[in-house]
């Protein structure tokens, strides 16, 4: 008689392959793919790895910043975290719920904020306010824009992206967001950043390569980090 | 007769009242202890009361013994001791798997400690509610906008369902009305600021054939109006399920029979208390819910006085159900008393939603006290239906007199103005300071 009961007779019932229909902006509009739980397997093992790089270990806290319509990339996230033993705590991504944000921070005595974007950060305070929040934070991977902010405001943020349908996260090398090459393909096409399965990932076989609303740079070569996989440099507007 | 392929758990969600009331003694006993051992909370709490969990052995015993606890106890708790779970959490900080918290609409969130594995603790407690909803293996689901009780792609996929991850918040529901078009689904949540945006959409947008497909529509973050329900289901042809909060232990949804919230009791120790006496409110009488978790090893409530205003029956309902079910009344301190007279926002929100420009019943009372001189309502209206803004300030104004007996300061805002002051993807704020 408990939630694990409601749970067990779930887990008694078919489930299908598919996960998520994700839906991420292209330069020609929506595109919608479909997300199987193998794939999704694989991108939390792969999200984990990088966590743990950055050094998030068992009995940290980490905030994650996101809306409920970003499962398929917080997803990952959160079970990557319960994989690697960090307690989540989770704001939403809009700007009005920035108390929400800085509650968290400033109780939590957290080692991650994950996902923190533009409208969030603009109402967290000025830059001082900032380093009072956040300047001790040990990983803060912020989104593009944000973590722009942040690095003019003196904290040495990373950065993480919902890039098309998979997450792009920057190492502790700063010069890049990295993309799982196993997965994912990216170019640059007229300065906007491109994406399509990679060969052999068995992801996805309808999406050829799609220009994605995000402008930036791709380098392919390994970075110092040790990684092969390619990263991503975004152009953003401060 | 109810087949039995209504139910997720059949035997739970049926079970014989004499059986769920032993479950709840024997969790309730095991919690005082539990609970004590644990938390530097209760132990302070109960301690200063002079119970102690050698002397909780029935239910009556807990009842009797065990005091009332609120928010503001926590709050001051975790004032003083600089502890962000208030002195409630029971386990190791490092065995909890996430931290959610409340709306945070009328101050800082208050956090709520989860352990889980497959799904969340307040998605999971849904499971029931969304089968009975309809929600079946290869179902779609839109995926609704907020985290702030975590992510609920986790309970749709637990049931086996496929979630649609498309933006859902505000100033998107075109593209949900798409998106429902193309892949069929058979859940939506919906909260109050989605209809307004919904309703107007329906103006130029066949919301009938675009939900067609939906078994089921949620609605929850405050009390759904009669003309918003109406709207939905005879206007979009949707069933909708209203639920609300039981408590903060968990969920109470609306079954098939929208006969009251169903309570899970196997989850939920729930009490109606009488707000004067503080003792068992008189049977079918409205008091106040007080909840205690029995299913919360992280951080339980225990007596929590919610503030929520209800009538709980433990009658059968037509559903078949055992558990308890509850009829929301409002919360305490909801009522505005102007010069003596009690003004509910029910009784505004009936005047409003009967004007064409207002229909959108998007309105907000300002108070700084609960005790005013006057009745100022600043109210929402849809410029596009909207010729003459004298007129609708006199018709408004004399239906809120008519239903409130009070006249009103009127404050006129187009609807829009008003809806950007949303601080919550659940909840249009009813009652603001300025």
């Amino acid at each position: 008689m408990t939630r694990v009961d409601s749970l067990a007779r779930a887990r008694s019932l078919d489930r299908p392959d598919t996960a998520y229909v994700v839906r991420f902006a292209g330069r020609d509009g929506a595109v919608d793919i479909e997300q199987t739980w193998a794939e999704l397997a694989r991108d939390t093992a792969w999200t984990a790895a990088r966590l743990r790089e950055l050094g998030l270990a068992q009995g940290h806290r980490a905030l994650l910043n996101g809306s409920g319509f970003e499962g398929p990339w917080l997803r990952p996230l959160m079970d990557a975290l319960r994989e690697l033993g960090v307690t989540y705590g989770i704001a939403e991504a809009m700007g009005w719920d920035a108390n929400r944000t800085m509650v968290f921070a400033r109780e939590l005595d957290l080692h991650a904020v994950i996902g923190l974007p533009k409208p969030v950060l603009e109402r967290l305070g000025d830059d001082e306010a900032l380093r009072a929040l956040l300047g001790v934070t040990p990983v803060v991977l912020a989104r593009p824009d944000a973590a722009a902010l942040l690095r003019l405001a003196g904290i040495p943020a990373g950065v993480i992206s919902f890039l098309g349908p998979t997450l792009a996260i920057e190492c502790r090398q700063k010069h890049g967001a990295h993309v799982n090459a196993a997965e994912w393909s990216v170019g640059e096409l007229d300065g906007a950043i491109t994406i399509v399965p990679t060969v052999g990932s068995g992801r996805c076989a309808q999406l050829g390569e799609t220009v994605l609303t995000v402008r930036g740079s791709v380098d392919g070569d390994p970075c110092p980090c040790g990684s092969a996989d390619p990263r991503v440099t975004f152009d953003v507007d401060q | 007769m109810v087949s039995s392929e209504r139910y997720l758990e059949p035997e739970l969600e049926t079970i014989a009242p004499a059986d769920l009331r032993e479950h709840q003694e024997k969790r309730v006993v095991e919690l005082v202890g539990y609970a004590y051992e644990r938390s530097a909370f209760y132990r302070e709490l109960w301690d200063a009361h002079g119970v102690h969990p050698r002397d909780i052995r029935s239910l009556e015993d807990f009842q009797e013994r065990i005091p009332f606890m609120d928010k503001a106890m926590v709050r001051d708790y975790r004032a003083r001791n600089r502890d962000p779970y208030g002195g409630m959490l029971c386990v190791a900080p490092e065995q909890v798997t996430s931290v959610s918290s409340t709306s945070g609409t009328t101050g800082d969130p208050e956090f709520f400690a989860e352990i889980w594995q497959d799904a969340p603790p307040l998605i999971t407690a849904q499971l029931r509610d969304l089968w009975e909803v309809g929600l079946r293996p290869g179902d779609r689901v839109i995926s609704p906008p907020g985290t702030f009780r975590n992510l609920m792609d986790y309970g749709y996929q637990a049931l086996g369902a496929v979630v649609v991850a498309v933006d859902t918040w505000l100033g998107n529901m075109e593209e949900v009305v798409e998106a429902a078009r193309k892949y069929r689904p058979a859940y939506l949540q919906l909260a109050y600021p989605l209809v307004t945006e919904l309703v107007h959409l329906s103006a130029t947008h066949d919301l009938r054939e675009a939900f067609s497909s939906l078994k089921g529509v949620s609605f929850a973050g405050q009390p759904l109006s009669r003309r918003m329900r109406q709207i939905m289901q005879e206007d979009w042809g949707v069933e909708v399920f209203e639920y609300t909060s039981a408590a903060d232990t968990g969920t109470a949804w609306e079954c098939r029979e929208h006969d009251g919230f169903h309570l899970w009791e196997d989850t939920v120790f729930a009490e109606c208390v009488d707000t004067e006496s503080l003792g068992p409110a008189a049977a079918g009488q409205t008091g106040e819910l007080v909840a205690t978790d029995l299913d919360n090893l992280a951080a339980p409530l225990i007596r929590y006085r919610s503030s929520d205003l209800v009538r709980l029956s433990r009658d059968r309902c037509g559903c078949g159900r055992t558990h308890g079910r509850m009829w929301l009344a409002g919360r305490r301190g909801d009522e505005t008393i102007v010069r003596g007279r009690p003004v509910t926002l029910r009784d505004i929100e009936q005047a409003v939603e009967a004007q064409p420009e207002t229909l959108g019943g998007v309105f907000q009372v300002v108070r700084t006290q609960r005790e005013v001189d006057a009745l100022h309502v600043r109210v929402g209206y849809d410029p596009a239906v909207t010729d003459d803004l004298g007129a609708l300030d006199e018709r408004l104004r004399k239906a809120v007199h008519g239903a409130t007996g009070v006249e009103p300061v009127l404050e006129l805002r187009t609807e829009e103005d008003l809806m950007k002051t949303v601080r919550s993807v659940a909840k249009f704020a009813r009652v603001v300071s300025s």
